[in-house]
């Protein structure tokens, strides 16, 4: 009962692994690629969450960092990758990640 | 080198000059170069006559001898033979230069009178450039002093005997002719190589004196029976090119060549080099050898006697005569008569080309007639032709006052004496055939003579369709049709022709060679070839003739200077003396002492026979007191069997040709179905090793090859689907694999 009336580490993990499906969910069902990109944006974020989860438990300040970068980092990935949706929806005239399969020839 | 050694050279090498200008520019020259030709030969005949009259007239020696020779080929060392140098050589001496002189001679004759029998041929230049090459070759066996330069000259004018005799090669019976020549000599060449060889083997050298000395100094280390095989089968090259028997048959078919080839070569000079060449090897021949050669010679001479009797041809009628007179000079080899044979040789020569000439002009003024049944009446019209022809064939029958009398009973009296000396028996087998071919030779020239030169002519009584024939050569003729048979202009031939007729006419005559025309032993001939003492003699085969002293001065020198242990000969007790030589092997001084006292018993004999042979021919031909028809059809089996030839051509087509096609047949159904089915056994095994092969290739290899192609392909089919070229599919991927790995890692963790 304890363990469902205190928040402790599992219910970080447990969140950041719904977190993560969720993600994973969208980056291999949806078809518009912004969606793609949120889904990858909800694993990344579900991926700083176990960071700092791991940072509360382990009691440094090394997870905190390492949120921190990803942010960051997700912040220009987010805008190369709406640039690169952009490029392709000029070649393409569509968003649409099925559609884009000329790498398999 | 002696002078007339290198004049005897030139001599050898001016007919080889005429042929090489001759046969390459004989269409470029005026004439076809005819005049080189002659004029070549006249240049050589005067060269001869020079060293003619050197050695026979102002040396007067019979043992005059000069020798030249140098190395020729030194193939050092032979394994298995022992040094082997081939030399090459040139002798003079009494017998090489009167035969020098006879065939330059002959043969410059031969070369006038070809200016006009053979006018008009359309290949005279070749004849004349085959005629140089034939005389060199000739003159080449008459200088060689040793066995093997002999071999050589020996092919060479075998292969001129057939360049000539196919003269006329267009027409079939000549081509065939020329190859039976060829052949036949080749029979005996192969006996005459292989003694050579026997020789050789003994003595390593082929030098006729190193092996006349070898032998006399007994180095033979063999048995007698191999040198009476030696000296056998060396005669066996003498058995093929005099056309003896059994190897006699191409010579008459030799008649297809022009004529005056034919009293060339085969009457006067190339049939002679058998003989000639016999008498060079004549002191190494055995006793038993000596005998087998009589033997063959009394057979040749009976059996182309017997023959000639019956032949209608003019030249064939000569032709046979040719073989039956060589037959006797091979006797008189035979029976030891060396002088008397080469006498004949040359006495022969002389009235035979006479003969053959003077038929040659018969033949040309009767428009290439040669059948003497239509001839006749032809003295008045051709008395040149008639009177030396006439002469000629006394001297062939051997009347007195003739050189051919002379020589013949020189041979049988040599044979009489041999016959008496062998202790008679079988022996007198040998005189009484020869003084049968006596009779016989004075009948069938009679008969020949009688035909030709008296009677009436019978040109008309020439079957019609024969007469076209025989004018194929003179199609002008034959358009007038056939009543102009007897309005053939028969003319005397002319002054070319005419003039070696003369020439060979008087060198017929008695004079010429002694002063007594009973005894040719007198004359300059016999005293100048002296037979030379043997050095395999009867009692002792080898070393007996040497330690007696028989040996003659040259070998005696030569074996001085090869370092032989020569006693110096000494004049033996028992020795005979005979004309100022020692025969101390008994049995040749016995036959030689018999021979001179048989003299005049053959001459009285041979004269009965002459005259019986001479009556017989008056009785059937001119008297008609016997009708030779009928006598022909009263004795038609042997008068079918002499016209046939007595069936030789028949016997050699049933034996060795039938034979040969047959051994041919058998071979060729041995290639056909044995070789070929190897042949064809291994290829067809080879193409079903193949045809498998092929099989495991395409199913096995290929099949692995292929396999692994689909395999590949299969796989790569397969794997393509993967490759679906969309991001989500990869991350689908990527987190099965991820899963997998999980469910992989934490199942190994758990358990």
């Amino acid at each position: 009962m304890e363990q469902l009336t205190t928040i402790g580490l599992n219910h970080y993990l447990t969140l950041s692994a719904i977190l993560l499906g969720f993600g994973l969910f969208a980056v291999m069902t949806r078809k518009n690629a912004i969606v793609v990109l949120m889904g990858v944006e909800l694993i990344l974020n579900a991926a700083n969450i176990n960071f700092l989860a791991f940072s509360k438990y382990n009691g440094g300040m090394e997870g905190v960092m390492f949120a921190l970068f990803v942010i960051v980092i997700a912040a220009a990935e987010a805008a190369i990758a709406l640039a690169i949706v952009i490029n392709i929806f000029k070649i393409f005239k569509s968003v649409d990640v099925s559609r884009i399969d000329s790498m398999k020839e | 080198m002696h002078s007339l050694i290198q004049l005897s050279i030139v001599v050898l090498l001016l007919p080889l000059l005429s042929f090489v200008i001759l046969i390459f520019f004989n269409r470029r020259l005026p004439r076809r170069g005819d005049f080189i030709g002659v004029g070549i030969l006249g240049t050589a005949f005067a060269l001869s006559a020079y060293i003619f009259w050197s050695v026979i007239v102002q040396t007067y020696d019979p043992a005059f001898r000069i020798a030249w020779d140098f190395t020729w080929i030194d193939l050092g060392n032979v394994p298995g033979v022992g040094p082997l140098k081939i030399k090459m050589g040139v002798v003079i001496d009494n017998l090489t230069s009167i035969m020098l002189a006879m065939v330059t001679l002959i043969s410059l004759l031969v070369h006038i009178y070809s200016t006009g029998y053979m006018k008009g041929d359309k290949n005279y230049g070749r004849y004349f450039a085959f005629l140089g090459i034939f005389t060199f070759s000739m003159l080449g066996i008459i200088l060689s002093d040793n066995l093997f330069s002999i071999y050589i000259f020996w092919e060479l004018v075998g292969l001129s005997s057939y360049l000539l005799i196919g003269f006329f090669f267009e027409k079939d019976s000549a081509a065939d002719a020329q190859k039976k020549a060829f052949l036949a000599n080749r029979v005996g060449d192969i006996g005459m190589w292989l003694g050579i060889l026997i020789l050789y083997s003994q003595f390593h050298t082929f030098s006729f004196e190193q092996i006349y000395a070898n032998l006399a100094a007994g180095n033979f280390a063999l048995s007698n029976g191999w040198l009476t095989a030696a000296g056998l089968l060396l005669f066996m090259g003498c058995v093929g090119k005099s056309a003896q028997f059994p190897l006699h048959v191409w010579l008459p078919d030799a008649m297809e060549g022009p004529t005056p080839v034919s009293a060339l070569i085969h009457a006067a000079t190339m049939v002679a080099a058998g003989v000639y060449f016999v008498a060079r090897i004549f002191v190494i021949l055995t006793p038993d050898a000596l005998h087998v050669i009589a033997f063959v010679g009394a057979c040749t001479a009976f059996m182309a006697a017997t023959i000639a009797i019956t032949q209608h041809d003019i030249k064939r009628v000569l032709a046979y005569s040719t073989v039956s007179q060589l037959g006797y000079m091979v006797l008189g080899l035979g029976v030891g008569a060396y002088s008397a044979s080469l006498f004949h040789l040359v006495t022969h020569a002389f009235f035979k080309a006479c003969l053959f000439l003077g038929s040659g002009a018969i033949i040309h003024a009767m428009h290439h007639e040669q059948d003497m049944r239509w001839m006749g009446s032809l003295w008045k019209k051709m008395p040149w032709t008639f009177v030396t022809f006439t002469i000629a064939t006394l001297a062939l029958a051997g009347l007195p006052l003739t050189s051919g009398f002379m020589s013949k009973d020189a041979i049988l009296a040599g044979a009489i004496g041999f016959a008496e000396a062998e202790g008679g028996g079988i022996y007198y087998l040998i005189p009484t055939l020869g003084f049968f071919c006596a009779m016989l030779t004075a009948f069938y020239m009679g008969r020949q003579i009688w035909l030709v030169f008296f009677g009436e002519s019978r040109t008309h009584l020439k079957p019609a369709d024969n007469h076209h024939q025989a004018h194929h050569a003179h199609d002008s003729h034959a358009t007038h049709g056939d009543a102009h048979h007897g309005a053939h202009e028969v003319h005397e031939v002319s002054w070319n022709m005419r003039a070696p007729l003369v020439i060979l006419a008087v060198l017929s005559l008695f004079a010429v060679y002694s002063p007594d025309p009973l005894d040719g032993a007198k004359g300059w001939f016999m005293k100048m070839i002296p037979t030379p003492a043997t050095v395999v003699g009867a009692a002792n085969p080898q070393k007996g003739a040497l330690l007696s002293g028989t040996v003659a001065p040259h070998i005696a020198g030569v074996l001085r200077t090869t370092e032989v242990d020569v006693p110096q000969p000494v004049a033996a007790a028992h020795g005979e003396a005979k004309g100022g030589h020692l025969y101390t092997d008994p049995r040749q001084a016995e036959i030689v002492h018999a021979g001179h006292a048989a003299h005049y018993t053959a001459i009285y004999i041979s004269i009965t026979m002459v005259l019986l042979g001479m009556c017989l021919a008056l009785v059937f031909y001119v008297f008609k007191i016997i009708d030779p028809e009928k006598t022909a059809r009263a004795i038609r089996p042997l008068y079918l069997f002499s016209l046939n030839k007595w069936y030789w051509d028949e016997i050699y087509e049933a034996t060795f040709i039938k034979g040969s096609m047959v051994l041919a047949r058998m071979l060729s159904w041995f290639d056909t179905n044995v070789v070929d089915g190897i042949v064809n056994g291994v290829a067809t095994l080879v193409r079903k090793f193949a045809f498998v092969n092929d099989g495991f290739d395409r199913h096995v290899v290929d099949g692995m090859v292929n396999f692994t192609a689909f395999t590949v392909n299969t796989t790569g089919a397969v794997l393509r689907k993967l490759q679906t070229g969309k991001v989500q599919t990869y991350v689908v991927m990527l987190m099965l694999v991820l899963f997998g790995y999980f469910v992989f890692y934490f199942t190994r963790l758990i358990y």
